[in-house]
């Protein structure tokens, strides 16, 4: 193994400061609605994916807590995917109330005012008692919507301050033309915790506890010898987003029988398909922005995404993570594993579930000491915490947060 | 609860189909699986881990979305080792350490539906 520690960049050589963040921004109430304002209200959002609306008349509900938001995705006739707020003209009803469904008009089940699926409104009953109501301009309210990648963003600011690629700042060409879409099966997992959002977002930017809080579940497939504390290599930065390289090991070949049955099945999400690299046909691992330093233990490119999501692409599917602020001391936690397929036999579904179950219980360990993180920062001892050389991406992560609640962060240097 | 039979040659698991045959859905598991000794995990584990080949051989047989109540029970039954294979082959105890107990999460197939 040739030496890798000229790639683990500290923070030192990003020229990044925040060595010691407040505590306060994590536990003040002022600060989660500085949040709100200054950040979830202008930053872009992802939302899913386009391909949760593939047809005409395809329509999802998903509600934002953070900006307590109730939004309805469509696409129209016309293909074009659209974003409103579930709420009716007339009395303000969130009339939408499948969470997914297929249709060509919404209609409020309070008085039936009806809108079509591009959010224009189309009837009222009893019209004439509403002279003063202009159907033209009284359509759903929209939320600008923009995609990269096949995923769907929102703004919502009245006017964004910049577009969706000024926002991404170079990301999304890195990750141009990269295989999102051969994986559009997923399984969501949704929990909340007791515990500031950012505390989730940062523990999926350090490997530093990987080998220490994860020692039984993921230290034996992912913590190299020769990278003990898993340093991120290669770490990239545009704008306020980022993405790291982290290793695995390839010779992990877990003995246990369960285990050892579901690899037999269906290799988990994780796991490197061996034959498939060889053969060139393994989805990420071929990509030219994904693993630029072509080490030959590659595990994922740890891809952050500002203000909430984490991405990170594997050998058979990519894990979504995003963390969704409630108040300064609660948020949600959504994860989707997403994999190439459904399951197609009983063998598969066994094994998706078991994948499924490992997955989520390393997800439960980090929310577990978020909360417990919670707990000490509320307590009230330590003014304080603490960011090392190896943990860059948590500095920079604070500094662009002060940015954005300084007004600045959009496409400013 | 009464319930079907188990198909004959894995009647050796009508010990654990009280335990887990009348859950439905992965988080059911999940909080099962918080709830039973390491002791009680083991025994499940022991018993069907090294026969899942054996299991799903006779359920190959099946049309997946057309299972027969013996075997719809068997399958259900066997998923519970989802849970169960991470106390004992993972952590050496059932629940996941430091998390809240009981603990749950929503899990959602999108456009699926597990059994």
């Amino acid at each position: 193994m040739a030496d890798l520690s000229e790639h683990m960049t500290k923070a030192r050589d990003m020229g990044l400061g925040h060595d010691r963040v407040p505590v306060e921004y994590y536990t003040s109430a002022d600060y989660f609605r500085r949040e709100q304002d200054m950040i979830f209200r202008r930053a872009w959002l992802m939302v899913g994916r386009v391909d949760e609306v593939p047809e005409p008349g395809d329509y999802i509900v998903r509600d934002l807590p953070t900006l307590k938001a109730s939004v309805v995705i469509t696409r129209g006739k016309d293909g074009k995917v659209r974003a409103f707020h579930n709420a009716c003209s007339h009395r303000g009803v969130a009339l939408v109330c499948q969470e997914r469904g297929n249709a060509m008009t919404f209609r409020c089940p309070y008085h039936a005012w009806v809108y079509r699926i591009d959010g224009s409104l189309s009837a009222i009953p009893a019209e004439q008692d509403f002279p003063h109501v202009d159907k033209a301009t009284s359509g759903l309210a929209p939320i600008h919507l923009d995609t990269w990648a096949g995923f769907i963003f929102l703004n919502f600011a009245q006017e964004p301050e910049a577009t969706l690629p000024q926002f991404l700042a170079g990301l999304d060409q890195m990750l141009e033309g990269a295989p999102f879409e051969q994986f559009p099966f997923c399984i969501r997992v949704t929990d909340e915790i007791d515990c500031n959002w950012k505390n989730l977002v940062n523990a999926f930017n350090e490997g530093y506890h990987v080998a220490i809080l994860h020692n039984k579940t993921l230290r034996p497939a992912v913590v190299p010898k020769e990278n003990p504390h898993l340093h991120y290599l290669d770490v990239k930065h545009f704008g306020p987003h980022s993405a790291g390289t982290v290793q695995r090991n390839f010779d992990y070949n877990p003995q246990a029988p369960a285990l050892t049955w579901v690899y037999a099945q269906m290799l988990p999400t994780s796991a490197p398909d061996i034959a498939a690299i060889e053969e060139g046909r393994a989805g990420f691992y071929e990509h030219p922005g994904i693993n630029r330093l072509k080490i030959p233990n590659f595990g994922t490119e740890t891809i952050t995404i500002f203000p909430n999501i984490s991405i990170q692409p594997l050998a058979n599917g990519y894990l979504f993570y995003q963390f969704w602020p409630i108040s300064e001391g609660r948020m949600r936690t959504e994860v989707r594993i997403y994999s190439r397929h459904a399951p197609r036999t009983l063998r598969e579904e066994y094994a998706m579930a078991s994948t499924l179950a490992a997955t989520r219980d390393v997800v439960v360990e980090d929310m577990a000491m978020s909360r417990l993180q919670q707990i000490g920062f509320e307590s009230g001892g330590k003014t304080h915490q603490q960011f090392g050389q190896n943990e860059p991406l948590l500095r920079m992560f604070t500094r662009d947060y002060e940015a954005y609640l300084q007004g600045k962060g959009m496409g400013q240097p | 609860m009464s319930h079907p039979a188990l198909p004959e040659k894995f009647a050796f698991l009508e010990p654990f189909v009280a335990t887990w045959g009348d859950l439905h859905t992965q988080d059911e598991r999940y909080r099962r699986r918080q709830e039973l000794s390491q002791g009680e995990l083991e025994a499940f584990h022991a018993a069907l881990a090294p026969r899942l080949e054996e299991v799903f051989t006779h359920i190959d047989q099946f049309d997946p979305k057309a299972l027969p109540e013996a075997e719809a029970l068997l399958f259900r039954v066997v998923l519970g080792l989802t849970e169960a294979s991470q106390a004992v082959e993972i952590f050496g105890q059932p629940r996941v350490p430091y998390a809240p107990f009981p603990h749950s999460v929503a899990m959602e197939w999108v456009g699926y539906q597990p059994h």
